[in-house]
């Protein structure tokens, strides 16, 4: 009786072994992307800040302004002395690059809105994401704007920032069981 | 309504609940989450090099929120102060800190903080600018010439010395008055008496036994958080000689005597006679324990045999033998004395002896040991009593001061009205309140200056208690200051001596410049330690570590006896019961009444928050026919006040408390106006010995009046704002939810 006990013991740790090293297989090889959709409004920003320029004509990589995605758990707007680091010479006689020079002159920062926000109870950071989808994976950094693209849309193809996906929990829950990432409440909720 | 409920009335009422309820639970709609082009979000303009927004940078600083001086660590994200933690470097708290320090944050974002100078035109205080305020205050203080005073709470380090500097300037030296109403002032004026030393070093965690009469020390005396520490030691098992015994002797429980193994009810003001009939029962056991006795006194301990204490104290003389047992068993043992000793106008004889028993039982130099003098006197702590309240109020009532300054004191919500502190302000010519807070005191000034929060000032300051090492603990700015219109205490001073004394004063920019020349003036000296690094690393190793420690020079105790003299009967009163006003960690004595936070955080003993209540022993509270709930009238020979009646046995028959921290008349909108406060209805009476205030020796009758609180529930309606429940309304929960 006792060797049955022990039998039926060691297979459901074995069970449970091979489905966890499973789930972390699938975790550690394929990235699936966050399904949903959602119709954001339009959001008036100081400067109506041209994302496609920068992405796409320009080709700069993403975490070349905000550049603390990969540090922090806030992706951060860029300082404005980093735009001016290429604007004092670039393309000075558009005026909304005047426009950024008159706040460069004053010393101020645009005050844009807020367009992806999270309640202050949910603990989100961009750096375990980054981590998880780009430098665990290998995956080429330079093509980072397609992994931001998971929760941001396609930047490529709009000025100011649009929201096209819900980020509510439902949402993200689904996204965690797909990809393996953790499902402790406090993981976000702390 | 009286008469029985019709059925239709019933329904009616059932109803009109029905609505009440659904209307008063449900909260107006409180989430604004996941919500586009709502919240602004502003970027740094050039930020510098190790700023990485959403990643804290923590700074050292110190703590202001009560007198001890706890070494903190702040967290700044995003040029915000978000966190107080404390400082591991500091000796006084080691790491940690108490819930007060927790919310000096809700101080320093309090929406009621007085953001611009206030003068008073035509009896009401109204806005003027920095230089108008700056313009009469020297005006004014030129022509009072030497008729200047400066009240304020515990002041050390560098402000203090440059409070004591401006007054000299102005020849007003012994005008400098410091009030605490939460103190040990008679317990260091006998330290002083007896062993030559004010501040001696309590070695808790080493004694086997500790025996406090009213001593407070996990809550409110003198270093809560450090002793705290000690006490943790004290407590284990694994070290020193094994968990020790805490005996707490006094008539309302404290925080302390709520974690004591023993706990002792005694008739308020009867605390010296139970120590005496302790040093009876030891002479009795072991006569050589009072070699150092004179006959005299000896004579006057015999006096105090178990069935007069029994009668003194109202405790049975079961507890008197268990607690003498327990000291003659133990050893070493630590006995303490705290304000509830110390507030009666046998206060010093009582403390004394309390100590006598440390005396006897051969505490000195073991687990009482000797102070080490700083080398920088003009720094150490002027600790605040209430003497100085007393003597205060008799000056000004005679007229002796033109111009006044108030900084960290309210002595308008401490003071008792018996001392006629209403009338001595109404004769002083100037009061100027240098406050971050509107409060009682602020609010009758002529001319208001508002400081900035501790959190964004810079000053230094000595712990008044240093048990594990002497230092010098400094307090920088955690950010930038909210209110570009506030000023800092040691900007203002130096604004002040600039004026009268400019030879000296003049070449400073700031306060920031007098300190770091300071510091730099304190690194030439052999008790500084790390003084060998240069002055740039001294300076910045400084800030660094927030402390400056300093090696303390030896003393030795000079064993002195002195007279004790303490009433061997009771005496009568019209008055029937003693009123005990008493502080709490949070509230403290009423500073904290303004931090939601710590009004949250209920009464250790009680559990009760955000109101006054008046604690009973539920045999007092039958003889009175008063029930929990019911409203109470206490009212000693100087007025009255009401609040509603708790029971519990942890209180002493004869006594009545009232806990400390409410009913003030000004303070902003969360403690304007909140419960009552005990401490005006105080005697004026004083301890004979030391002029202290005998805080603990009111006599009051108690009458209930018939009313009560309507209807008691745990728990509340509404969520007051608070959203512990979040809601939503439908359509924006479509469209952010996608329901």
């Amino acid at each position: 009786m006792k060797a049955l006990k022990y039998l039926l013991a060691s297979s459901l740790i074995s069970v449970f072994l091979v489905v966890s090293f499973g789930l972390n297989s699938v975790s550690a090889k394929e990235a699936i992307p966050p399904g949903g959709s959602h119709d954001g409004v339009d959001v008036p920003q100081p400067i109506e800040f041209p994302h496609n320029i920068h992405v796409e004509d320009n080709g700069i990589n993403c975490m070349y302004c905000h550049t603390y995605a990969r540090r922090s758990k806030v992706a951060g707007i860029p300082p404005t002395s980093k735009c001016m680091g290429c604007h004092k010479i670039i393309a000075t006689d558009k005026p909304r690059i005047q426009k950024l020079t008159e706040y460069w002159t004053k010393g101020e920062s645009p005050r844009w809105k807020k367009v992806h926000d999270l309640p202050d109870f949910v603990h989100f950071t961009h750096e375990r994401h980054i981590k998880r989808f780009v430098f665990d994976q290998d995956y080429p950094v330079e093509d980072v704007k397609e992994i931001c693209a998971f929760c941001h849309g396609q930047l490529k193809e709009m000025t100011v920032a649009n929201k096209v996906k819900p980020l509510n929990m439902g949402w993200c829950v689904s996204c965690h069981e797909a990809n393996g990432g953790p499902g402790d409440c406090w993981k976000c909720h702390k | 309504m009286s008469g029985p409920v019709k059925r239709r009335d019933f329904l009616k009422i059932m109803g009109a609940t029905g609505v009440g309820g659904t209307l008063a639970g449900c909260d107006l709609p409180s989430t604004v989450t996941l919500e586009e082009g709502k919240e602004d979000v502003v970027s740094y303009f050039m930020p510098e090099e190790y700023v990485i927004p959403g990643v804290g940078v923590w700074f050292a600083s110190t703590c202001m929120q009560c007198t001890a001086g706890c070494g903190v660590h702040g967290r700044i994200r995003e040029g915000r102060v978000l966190k107080i933690e404390g400082n591991p470097d500091s000796p006084v708290n080691k790491g940690k800190t108490c819930q007060m320090g927790q919310a000096g944050l809700q101080g320093h974002y309090n929406p009621d903080r007085i953001k611009e100078p206030m003068m008073r035109e035509g009896g009401k205080l109204s806005a003027v600018t920095w230089e108008k305020a700056m313009g009469v205050l020297k005006e004014k203080t030129a022509s009072a010439g030497n008729k200047v005073a400066w009240f304020s709470g515990t002041v050390s380090g560098h402000q203090s010395a440059l409070i004591s500097n401006y007054l000299d300037s102005v020849g007003a030296s012994k005008n400098h008055y410091t009030h605490e109403i939460v103190n040990s002032a008679v317990w260091q004026a006998v330290n002083r008496d007896m062993l030559g030393d004010s501040m001696p070093k309590l070695d808790i965690e080493n004694a086997a036994l500790v025996l406090s009469f009213g001593a407070d020390f996990l809550g409110t005396w003198m270093s809560p958080v450090h002793f705290a520490g000690k006490w943790a030691k004290f407590r284990s098992v694994s070290s020193g000689p094994g968990r020790g015994t805490l005996i707490q002797v006094e008539s309302k429980m404290s925080l302390t005597g709520g974690n004591a193994d023993l706990w002792v009810a005694v008739r308020p003001g009867s605390e010296g006679a139970f120590a005496l009939g302790l040093a009876n029962y030891i002479l009795m056991s072991s006569p050589e324990a009072g070699n150092s006795l004179s006959g005299e006194l000896k004579t006057h301990i015999a006096s105090f045999d178990m069935d007069t204490v029994s009668k003194l104290t109202g405790t049975s003389q079961d507890y008197i033998k268990r607690v003498g047992d327990a000291l003659i068993n133990r050893s070493p043992s630590l006995v303490l004395a705290g304000a509830s000793v110390e507030g009666h106008e046998h206060g010093y004889d009582a403390v004394a002896a309390v100590m006598l028993l440390n005396v006897m039982l051969g505490n000195i130099g073991k687990t009482i040991q000797p102070s080490s003098p700083s080398p920088f006197q003009q720094l150490e702590a002027r600790q605040g009593g209430t003497r100085d309240l007393v003597e205060f109020s008799k000056a000004a009532t005679a007229k002796e001061f033109d111009v006044v300054f108030f900084s960290g004191a309210n002595p308008v919500f401490t003071a008792p009205e018996s001392l006629g502190l209403t009338k001595a302000l109404e004769n002083t010519g100037f009061k100027v309140a240098i406050s971050t807070f509107p409060d009682d005191t602020t609010m009758q000034a002529d001319l208001v200056l508002p400081l900035a929060s501790y959190i964004e000032d810079w000053g230094t300051h000595v712990p008044a208690y240093q048990g594990d090492g002497n230092v010098l603990s400094i307090q920088q700015p955690l950010m930038e200051k909210l209110y570009s219109g506030t000023k800092g205490l040691g900007d203002l001073l130096l604004e002040l001596l600039k004026d009268k004394n400019p030879g000296q004063y003049g070449a400073y920019k700031d306060y920031y410049a007098y300190l770091q020349d300071a510091i730099k003036t304190m690194q030439g000296s052999s008790s500084v330690k790390g003084r060998e690094a240069n002055n740039k690393n001294f300076w910045n190793s400084t800030l660094q570590a927030g402390v400056i420690n300093i090696e303390g020079g030896n003393k030795k105790f000079a064993l002195n006896n002195v007279d004790i003299k303490v009433p061997v009967s009771a005496s009568d009163s019209d008055y029937p019961y003693y009123l005990v006003p008493s502080p709490r960690m949070g509230l403290f004595d009423g500073r904290h009444a303004n931090l939601p936070w710590l009004q949250e955080s209920p009464d250790q003993i009680a559990k009760i928050a955000w109101k006054s209540w008046v604690e009973i022993h539920p045999s007092t509270a039958k003889k009175l026919g008063v029930e929990r709930g019911d409203i109470i009238e206490l009212s000693s020979e100087h007025g009255s006040i009401e609040a509603e009646v708790y029971t519990m046995k942890s209180i002493h028959p004869d006594a009545i408390a009232v806990p400390l921290g409410q009913g003030h008349e000004e303070y902003g909108r969360f403690a304007k106006g909140l419960g009552v406060n005990p401490l005006k209805i105080l005697t004026a009476k004083t301890d004979r010995k030391t002029g202290e205030l005998a805080m603990y020796a009111t006599r009051i009758k108690a009458k209930a009046t018939g009313r009560s609180e309507f209807v008691r529930m745990r728990g509340n309606k509404t969520q007051g704002g608070r959203k512990f429940v979040r809601t939503i309304n439908v359509d924006l929960l479509k469209r952010t939810e996608g329901a």
